[in-house]
């Protein structure tokens, strides 16, 4: 069991025939992964890397069953790309590139509402279950299957807590980068309702970051979540200076600056343990058994 | 990407947005000049250009600049250009810009408007409902930040439906909480519907009228203006992007900006190398714990392109303030073996003359061990970002 994606679920790429794409996509299929097609515009018909290229995602999701979509496209194709995921009503959708528009991102966003289709990133290394199929950029051989599922908000700090949950002896049921960009697709909040839902995941990790209130609102809903799995969390930023470009100005749009301490606070109230240095939770782990 | 107040401005009335009368100059006699142009009797505002808020709080480094900020008002128009001189080459420090400040290369002189009251307004992103935030508040001296970490309920959020008229209820709303006259409402409307526009048509990031002026007869004027771009969107406003001021930013962030790189600096002496931003973070907060500050950190994201790399790494070794160099690279798309030939590329041409340590994850990371081994680098090796973080720590005290 794992969240979102397994061995079964069949994933196209949109963009396949680019480099990156290319050299991602062989990887998940070695991997193990369903990759049952490709999308790229003009070139419907053709093969790459032995799969089926289309020219739309609909085509491509008829012909294949395909309920899923990587997309390695560049930036400013990605609100065309996830708008034609939304369209052919695809399960999932995961966005790698950096560098989205915010305007772009907005309307993106209201097209995802009312949909049935998620999405995870942009900015992200993306999703991945060990043995079982990888969705993104992850490095393959860092991960092992075990019961905990890991969410993170930073990139790079997800291949640290995954490198934690093996420290602690155990391994990942599903791996879930959510994206460093200001607007992101799905949010704590999904992600920990899904791990929530799946008997294989016996606790989780969740690594957040400055700027935005995505920390405090996970923390409200899990405050309020009758049967909960338990959750390791740690924040990154504390060093960053108030009115920093990180920091994100436009964070006052919420409710008053939160700084790092504001969401580690919100996050214990609500249950959860934090830990103070990415390094401290393996142990944070090994105390749950 | 920000750009000047006049810029700013000027773009607003260009949406309709009601401004005062005014005009740049680069010398005191185009200043003096100016004044004449704008209005044939004083008061006028004669203000510092600098991309930063909180002008009228800051001060001059030089002497010879006077005590007054970087916003001064100026009764005869005798007294222009004498303002505009002091302030023109001087450098201004506000709590924005650092204990270094930024040199005034040009002066906005205005006519001065007769207002009865001010307010704050800004359009900004609610990122975790992802939408567009109406933000009004009084504000006293106009100081926002302290108001948004002091008294945050005194600041009032309106979510704005997007390519929407604003409602009559939120305006009627926002007239309320700011106790404005009912006359200034359509004035208000127009000025909401007008920032909306902005936001949108010029793929804005932030947009801050601080303060807002209410006129006698219930008209809303912009007296400051900050517009903050979406860098990732210039690419589809060729026009914006020439506004871009490369004096308002450092030598070392428009290099690794060349690279797509993200780089920021601070106060402290540590400079970073990471290859996402969440790594440098949580390195800066473990440094901190021990005293240490960090000079700057540059995020190399998922570079392919060696060469590149080794600009990156030349950014952080050529600061004089870094004292220690911390490196995390956990490879995914990003190879190890890249970074390593960075580094050797780098130190090759400028020298490795402080203490590095060294921790790489991920892909490629023997091969990358291995080129730093035959490169006889003093490089220190740790295993962890906690590791990292202790032995630079000792090395630091062994150094000094």
């Amino acid at each position: 069991m794992s969240v979102f994606v397994n061995k079964e679920t069949k994933v196209i790429c949109q963009g396949i025939t680019g480099t990156q794409a290319s050299f991602h996509i062989q990887k998940s299929l070695n991997y193990g992964t369903q990759v049952v097609g490709g999308v790229t515009p003009g070139k419907g018909g053709t093969m790459h890397l032995n799969l089926p290229v289309f020219d739309t995602v609909k085509e491509a999701v008829k012909e294949t069953g395909a309920t899923a979509s990587v997309m390695y496209v560049p930036a400013k194709f990605v609100k065309s790309a996830v708008k034609e995921a939304v369209e052919a009503e695809l399960d999932l959708a995961v966005t790698i590139a950096d560098g989205v528009p915010l305007k772009d991102m907005l309307e993106i966003k209201s097209m995802l509402k009312g949909s049935k289709t998620k999405l995870i990133g942009p900015n992200t290394p993306g999703i991945i279950t060990p043995g079982e199929a990888r969705l993104g950029i992850f490095p393959e051989d860092i991960h092992n299957q075990g019961s905990i599922g890991v969410v993170s908000r930073s990139s790079t700090l997800t291949y640290e807590a995954v490198l934690e949950t093996k420290r602690a002896g155990g391994g990942q049921s599903t791996v879930i980068g959510l994206g460093d960009d200001v607007l992101i697709g799905m949010d704590f909040i999904d992600v920990l309702k899904a791990f929530h839902e799946d008997d294989a995941t016996k606790a989780i990790v969740m690594i957040g970051q400055l700027g935005g209130a995505f920390e405090e609102t996970a923390a409200e809903w899990y405050k309020r979540l009758p049967d909960k799995k338990p959750v390791v969390a740690f924040v990154a930023g504390n060093a960053i200076p108030f009115g920093h470009k990180m920091g994100y100005a436009g964070d006052i749009t919420t409710n008053g600056y939160i700084s790092v301490q504001d969401k580690k606070d919100a996050l214990s109230d609500a249950g959860i343990k934090v830990v103070n240095h990415i390094n401290d939770i393996h142990s944070a782990l090994e105390e749950l058994r | 990407m920000n750009i000047h107040e006049y810029q700013a401005k000027k773009i607003l009335q260009e949406y309709g947005i009601k401004i005062p009368k005014g005009k740049i100059a680069y010398t005191p006699n185009e200043a003096k000049k100016a004044a004449a142009e704008v209005s044939i009797k004083g008061p006028w505002m004669v203000k510092a250009q600098i991309q930063s808020g909180a002008r009228n709080r800051g001060y001059f480094i030089e002497k010879d600049a006077g005590s007054e900020g970087g916003i001064r008002l100026v009764k005869s128009r005798r007294n222009i250009a004498g303002q505009a001189e002091e302030m023109l080459g001087s450098t201004l420090v506000t709590m924005q810009t650092g204990p270094v400040g930024k040199k005034v290369s040009r002066v906005y002189v205005e006519a001065f408007s007769e207002v009865e009251r001010y307010f704050y307004i800004a359009l900004a992103i609610n990122r975790v409902k992802a939408e567009l935030t109406l933000l009004v508040a009084v504000v006293k001296d106009h100081d926002i930040l302290k108001l948004a970490l002091s008294r945050p309920e005194e600041i009032l959020r309106v979510s704005l439906s997007i390519g929407q008229e604003v409602d009559k209820d939120k305006v009627t709303q926002v007239i309320k909480f700011l106790k404005l006259k009912p006359r200034s409402a359509k004035y208000l409307a127009k000025m909401i519907n007008s920032l909306h526009q902005v936001f949108m048509e010029k793929d804005a990031s932030m947009i801050e009228i601080n303060p807002v002026g209410v006129m006698k007869n219930g008209e809303l004027v912009a007296l400051d203006a900050k517009i903050s771009f979406d860098d990732n969107a210039l690419f589809r406003h060729q026009d914006l992007a020439k506004l871009k001021d490369d004096c308002e930013v450092s030598e070392r962030e428009l290099q690794a900006a060349k690279y797509r790189f993200t780089y920021s600096e601070f106060e402290g002496s540590v400079g970073c190398i990471v290859n996402g931003d969440g790594l440098a973070l949580a390195a800066m907060d473990l440094l901190r714990e021990k005293g240490i500050g960090t000079a700057c950190f540059i995020n190399v994201k998922g570079g392919v392109d060696k060469d590149k790399i080794a600009s990156g790494i030349k950014i952080i070794m050529t600061n004089p303030r870094v004292e220690g160099i911390l490196l995390n690279i956990l490879g995914g798309f990003l190879r190890c073996d890249l970074i390593a030939d960075g580094i050797v590329s780098a130190a090759s041409e400028v020298g490795l003359n402080v203490p590095m340590v060294v921790r790489f994850e991920g892909t490629n990371k023997e091969k990358a061990k291995e080129i730093l081994y035959t490169s006889r680098l003093p490089i220190i090796w740790a295993d962890s970002m906690e590791d990292s973080v202790d032995k630079l720590a000792q090395a630091l005290e062994e150094a000094a």
